[in-house]
């Protein structure tokens, strides 16, 4: 039942240091239809990363103060209640991409990126969460 | 020339000695030689007359004979002739014009010859003829002949003498002169010519004396010098070209390894402000936004696009390549500019950056772009020294120098000041000492070139300034650049 009280409701934690972006995201995922929680640094998202379970989905700006994306999705590579991680790089860096996919993001994300595109990859990654988790209960 | 006349001087002195010497001994040989005639004629003459005396002394007595030679003294015009007795008390008339001690070898019969003066100062050939009477008495005929005519001749002799050694020497200073000015004054000048041109730096004209002589093998020697010095500083030159090409290859080179870095953060600049941009647009063009919504998201758009405006001017400042295109500026706008470009950067690793400025201007006249890059080197450096965060500060100031390097040390020159402060490592004395050292590096391989320092010293050195740095272990660095202010007198 859980489960699908989130598919309501998902929540979306989201993490970019610049302002304008952040509150752009915010409400256009909101307008999607999404709970989004906001922080604009690495070590916020890392506090908030404590109770990994409440979120459904992290969207991650990779250079931030304090701790990039990056070293955040690290530390939580031993961690089996953190969500799917959604990175967000500059001009397709190749070398960060690779990096984020070795440390367990399920996908990343080119800036500058269509708005569209963004709610689309959230969709697909949430369905694709939940389908898994379901699959996961079916065989249990 | 005075070389000319030194060795004309020598030369006719030389001349006019060895001619005097000649003159001296063939006028004495004359001399002698009409002494000689002289005296024979006055003993030929004597002889005759002796030998007629002694005819005349046998025959008709002494009164007589003495008579007789009375006679033939009137008859000779030049000669005086007369009558002498050699033995002690004599009438004056018959004493010789010598002393008697002189005339020794009359006694022996033998003729005697000398030269006698009298005492007004007149010079005689005296000749006498001994004969012995028959009471055996010793008497002589004295012949005395003036000198004066002997002296006028050497004197005429003299003379030609000293005019043929005056002429010699009008002469050959005259023909030494033109001699002297065409064989050595004219090459001397050339050559000295062109010895001054070579010490002036001139080394495009060559010379060339004709023949044989050393100064056409001087000038030869001087044209190879002149070759040699010419190619020597050609090649130097050349050898400068390729340094300074080398050295602007190198300044290019770590230009772009400073872009590199910096792209990295400019793209992460642009991307999120077009990123904002490009989400706006779409949120104006969906359905359902409100009128207010919608200004808003307009307003943010020309808000981000102006961010953006900004940082690709900077970027293209800093990436413009060339030589030093100086200009007047004041530092505190320089700095202020620097703040916006770099503040991304730092802030990303955590750290603030501080841009403190003067209310003065501080002019200097330089080449903005160059010392940007100089900043930013420095300023990358400092954030890379503070890995716990902390405050870079840039700081525009006049300062009190006191540690002007020698070279610089002009009393009238007013020094303007920027300042890289960190709170990051700090260094090490031995660190210190090469931090300007091109290619030291204490960054990891890969990291860092170990150029940037050593061409921001280079920078601030071409701009007349110098590099100050102050460190301590643990607490950070402050590097300070000094640069003579531009005062709007100056004239570029």
């Amino acid at each position: 039942m859980e489960a699908v009280c989130l598919d309501h409701h998902p929540q979306i934690l989201l993490a970019e240091d610049d302002l304008e972006l952040r509150e752009l995201l915010t409400l256009v995922l909101s307008r999607a239809g999404y709970q989004v929680t906001s922080c604009d640094n690495g070590l916020q998202l890392l506090e908030h990363l404590e109770h990994a379970d409440q979120y459904n989905l992290i969207i991650s700006d990779v250079r931030m103060p304090a701790l990039t994306g990056l070293e955040v999705l690290e530390s939580q590579i031993d961690n089996p209640r953190c969500p799917p991680f959604i990175c967000m790089t500059a001009f397709g860096d190749e070398v960060t991409h690779a990096a984020a996919r070795r440390f367990g993001a399920s996908a990343t994300i080119d800036k500058p990126f269509d708005l569209d595109e963004m709610i689309e990859l959230v969709h697909y990654t949430c369905l694709r969460t939940k389908t898994e988790n379901l699959s996961v209960r079916s065989r249990s | 020339m005075r070389l000319t006349i030194k060795i004309t001087f020598a030369v006719i002195l030389g001349v006019a000695l060895i001619f005097s010497v000649y003159s001296y001994f063939s006028i004495q040989r004359e001399r002698q030689q009409l002494k000689k005639n002289l005296s024979r004629e006055a003993r030929h003459i004597g002889e005759s007359l002796r030998f007629l005396v002694a005819e005349i002394w046998q025959q008709r007595g002494e009164d007589v004979a003495i008579a007789f030679l009375k006679r033939a003294d009137q008859d000779y015009e030049h000669t005086l002739v007369r009558w002498v007795w050699l033995d002690g008390d004599v009438a004056l008339q018959y004493q010789p014009r010598v002393p008697v001690e002189q005339l020794e070898a009359l006694f022996n019969e033998e003729t005697v010859a000398l030269l006698a003066g009298s005492p007004d100062g007149q010079d005689f050939l005296l000749t006498y003829l001994p004969l012995i009477t028959d009471n055996g008495r010793v008497g002589a005929i004295e012949l005395s002949e003036s000198m004066n005519e002997m002296h006028d001749y050497v004197q005429e002799s003299l003379r030609r003498s000293a005019i043929v050694v005056g002429i010699s020497v009008v002469s050959g200073l005259l023909f030494m002169g033109v001699l002297g000015s065409f064989w050595i004054g004219r090459p001397m000048r050339k050559l000295h010519a062109q010895a001054e041109r070579i010490g002036t730096g001139d080394l495009t004209t060559s010379i060339n004396l004709s023949g044989g002589d050393e100064f056409a093998k001087l000038s030869a020697t001087i044209e190879r010098m002149r070759r040699q010095l010419a190619e020597a500083r050609e090649a130097e030159q050349v050898a400068n070209d390729e340094k300074y090409e080398a050295l602007e290859k190198l300044r290019h080179t770590e230009r772009l390894a400073t872009l590199g870095q910096l792209s990295a953060g400019i793209a992460h600049e642009l991307g999120t402000p077009l990123n904002v941009i490009a989400g706006r647009a779409k949120l104006i063009d969906s359905s359902g936004m409100e009128g207010v919504d919608i200004s808003r998201s307009a307003k943010i758009i020309g808000e981000q696009a102006e961010r953006m405006t900004q940082i690709i001017r900077q970027l293209l400042s800093f990436a413009r390549r060339g030589e030093a295109r100086k200009q007047t500026l004041d530092l505190n706008i320089l700095l202020r500019g620097l703040h916006s470009l770099l503040e991304p950067i730092a802030h990303e690793q955590g750290i603030d950056l501080t841009v403190i400025g003067t209310e003065q201007p501080l002019p200097v006249h330089a080449d903005s772009g160059q010392l940007q890059q100089v900043l930013i080197n420095l300023t990358l450096n400092g954030i890379q020294a503070m890995e716990n965060g902390g405050t870079i500060t840039l700081t525009g100031c006049r300062p009190e120098v006191t540690n002007i390097p020698e070279k610089l040390n002009n009393k009238e020159t007013v020094w303007v000041c920027m300042q890289v402060s960190d709170q990051g490592r700090g260094m090490e004395q031995e660190t210190l000492q090469q931090i300007f050292d091109p290619f030291f590096t204490t960054k990891e391989v890969g990291q860092g070139t170990g150029l940037g320092l050593s061409i921001a010293y280079g920078i601030v050195e071409e701009h007349g300034g110098w590099i100050d740095v102050d460190t301590t272990l643990g607490k950070g660095s402050c590097f300070s650049i000094y640069l003579p202010e531009f005062s709007s007198g100056e004239t570029v």
